[in-house]
């Protein structure tokens, strides 16, 4: 379960002048989600093309390993959903998956009957002689991730697959998502959608600007990184709020105040402390999501 | 075996589309009956009668070497199309993904290659069979040189077509953006144009040189077979030593562009939203091979 599949060591890209990647290391276990965060053009999409061997490195070296053997890139192992979709626009859904298929090794009727059995995972059964042009975005989108597993790859490198997808097919795609880690498959996800990535995602690998800025277990990090918001509604003199050195970032509204505790304040202790003389209505104090620490580490606050 | 996978699909692609239906089946099929119902208007009467001293089996390679060029420019430009396409559609990337992009070049040459071939075999034997109702033709009329040469000259300077307009159309954003592409498109129809010129001097210096220099070495030197016996009324031949240096600057020359041309269509392909410059497009081709060592050497 934990021997490590894919390592990437301090791998560089430069473009013209602007250096995409700058000595990122990172690996993923067996049968694990790590999650690929970061800003727009923080480097994921290059980084993802450098390990699928689209792209070379300048520097640096990319590891497989599958049954404990390493290897080099090998293609037939490794399933891959691009950040930028697009598929033959006029030819039919159940061909375009069978090419597709045989290009990462299968046989003609293994792909024809695996993709068979996926559309009709994917609620696309109906759909398999039709032309791609005439899918809906969201059936395109099923049709490419259907693509990218068909062959049952032992790693699969997902960018942004959420993007575009209503909420219904978000879930759809996440319980899938979920089962394929379950059969033991290792998945690289990167995506924008913080809710998604933290239901999903062991680990978690932040790169901005083309180098990391965090890398652990999502736990791990929130507890070294996050800071708990409170929001509180109460009657009584807001004064205490103003001069408390615990507190950041208060916004008084009425008879409502949110702030956010600074780090190592314990939510616990500071509850208890709170003044007599103010008559609490409403409290709830949360333990940070994965989007604040991800705004808190690219606008530079995280320590 | 996955490059097999590639030409199966890019010709099964390219035969089903409604353009090669069109062009191949549809357009030779309406001018054959056309020109049959016209022969029969005639009541058979060739329009020409046969006569040996008339320069038809030197005419008739002159059109089957033209015929020749146009197909593999035609295939090149499908080619072009075809990658271009793709690219925008974004699927080059799934396929990079599994596939490495001289697979891909080589399948799409190919596989176009053969749809293109089949193409020309429709409208020769479709236009033979109209020109013989009303003139003595016969493609046995061709010399032996003819038969050696034309299909080596048609499939290398075809490679050769099609491998440079696969990288163009790598590093184009789309068909209407010039960049490097329209410049260097040019090259091998420049023949086309002189065309005249070539097979009313056949044989002098420049045209002689011109056969020498693999872009224009098909054209020119189809042309030239064909055109020498008919300017000097059957007296001279194209020296065999030109045609052998001929067919050797030009394997040269495929061997060379087709691993240029592998990789511009490597980096080509992944740069979206703009056309490559003429530098750009040069320095592609002749940069990439130590970076892929590199590449390899740390994968």
């Amino acid at each position: 379960m934990s021997e490590t599949v894919l390592e990437v060591e301090s791998v560089s890209k430069q473009f013209a002048s602007v250096k995409a990647v700058d000595a990122v290391s990172f690996a993923a276990n067996g049968g694990e989600i790590l999650g690929l965060l970061g800003p727009n053009g923080a480097g994921k999409t290059t980084t993802i093309r450098m390990i699928m061997g689209i792209i070379p490195p300048d520097a640096g070296t990319i590891r497989f390993s599958f049954d404990g053997t390493s290897t080099g890139v090998d293609k037939e192992r490794i399933g891959y959903l691009p950040e930028e979709r697009g598929l033959y626009d006029d030819a039919r859904v159940l061909d375009v998956l069978v090419y597709l298929g045989s290009l990462k090794g299968m046989s003609r009727e293994k792909a024809r009957r695996d993709a068979r059995a996926w559309l009709e995972r994917f609620d696309l059964a109906d759909r398999e002689t039709e032309r791609i042009e005439r899918l809906s975005k969201g059936m395109g989108q099923k049709v490419q991730f259907i693509a990218a597993i068909l062959h049952r790859p032992d790693l699969l490198v997902l960018d942004e697959p959420f993007a575009g997808l209503d909420p219904v097919h978000q879930d759809l795609f996440e319980d899938i998502i979920r089962d394929l880690r379950n059969e033991g498959l290792t998945i690289l996800l990167s995506s924008h959608q913080m809710n998604r990535v933290e239901a999903l995602c062991d680990r978690i690998f932040l790169i901005d600007r083309g180098q990391r800025v965090l890398y652990g277990e999502l736990e791990a990090l929130k507890e070294a990184h996050g800071e708990h918001a409170v929001r509180l509604r109460f009657s009584g003199d807001p004064g205490f709020l103003r001069q408390d050195e615990r507190i950041r970032d208060l916004t008084l509204d009425g008879d409502r105040a949110t702030f956010t505790l600074r780090r190592g304040v314990d939510p616990d202790r500071y509850v208890r402390g709170l003044p007599e003389s103010i008559a609490i209505r409403e409290i709830a104090i949360e333990w940070p999501g994965l989007h604040e620490l991800f705004v808190a580490a690219v606008t530079g606050e995280a320590g | 075996m996955k490059l097999r996978r590639v030409i199966g699909w890019e010709f099964t692609r390219t035969i089903r589309s409604a353009q090669f239906l069109t062009m191949t089946i549809l357009i030779p099929a309406i001018l054959t009956i056309a020109a049959f119902v016209v022969s029969l208007a005639l009541h058979g009467q060739p329009l020409v009668e046969a006569d040996t001293s008339e320069p038809i089996p030197l005419v008739v390679a002159l059109v089957f070497a033209i015929i020749l060029f146009l197909a593999s420019f035609l295939s090149g430009v499908m080619t072009l199309y075809s990658v271009v396409r793709e690219k925008r559609s974004r699927v080059v990337e799934i396929l990079l993904s599994s596939i490495s992009a001289s697979t891909l070049m080589a399948g799409k040459v190919i596989g176009l290659g053969i749809a293109g071939l089949l193409q020309v075999t429709v409208w020769v034997a479709a236009g033979y069979a109209v020109a013989s109702r009303f003139v003595p033709v016969s493609l046995g009329l061709l010399t032996p040189v003819e038969w050696a040469t034309f299909p080596l000259y048609f499939i290398l300077g075809f490679l050769l077509t099609s491998a440079l307009y696969a990288a163009l159309g790598a590093a184009m954003k789309d068909v209407q953006s010039g960049g490097a592409a329209g410049l260097l498109g040019m090259i091998p129809v420049i023949p086309m144009w002189l065309s005249s010129a070539i097979i009313n001097f056949p044989s002098s210096l420049w045209v002689t040189i011109a056969g020498f220099f693999p872009p224009f070495t098909p054209a020119v030197m189809m042309l030239r077979i064909a055109a020498v016996p008919l300017i000097s009324e059957g007296k001279l031949a194209v020296p065999l030593w030109q045609i052998a240096l001929s067919l050797v600057t030009l394997s040269l020359g495929v061997y060379l562009v087709m691993r240029f041309a592998a990789r511009v269509f490597e980096i080509g392909l992944l740069m979206y939203g703009k056309s490559a410059s003429l530098r750009e497009f040069w320095r592609f081709g002749l940069r990439r091979g130590k970076r892929r060592q590199r590449g390899e050497r740390s994968a």
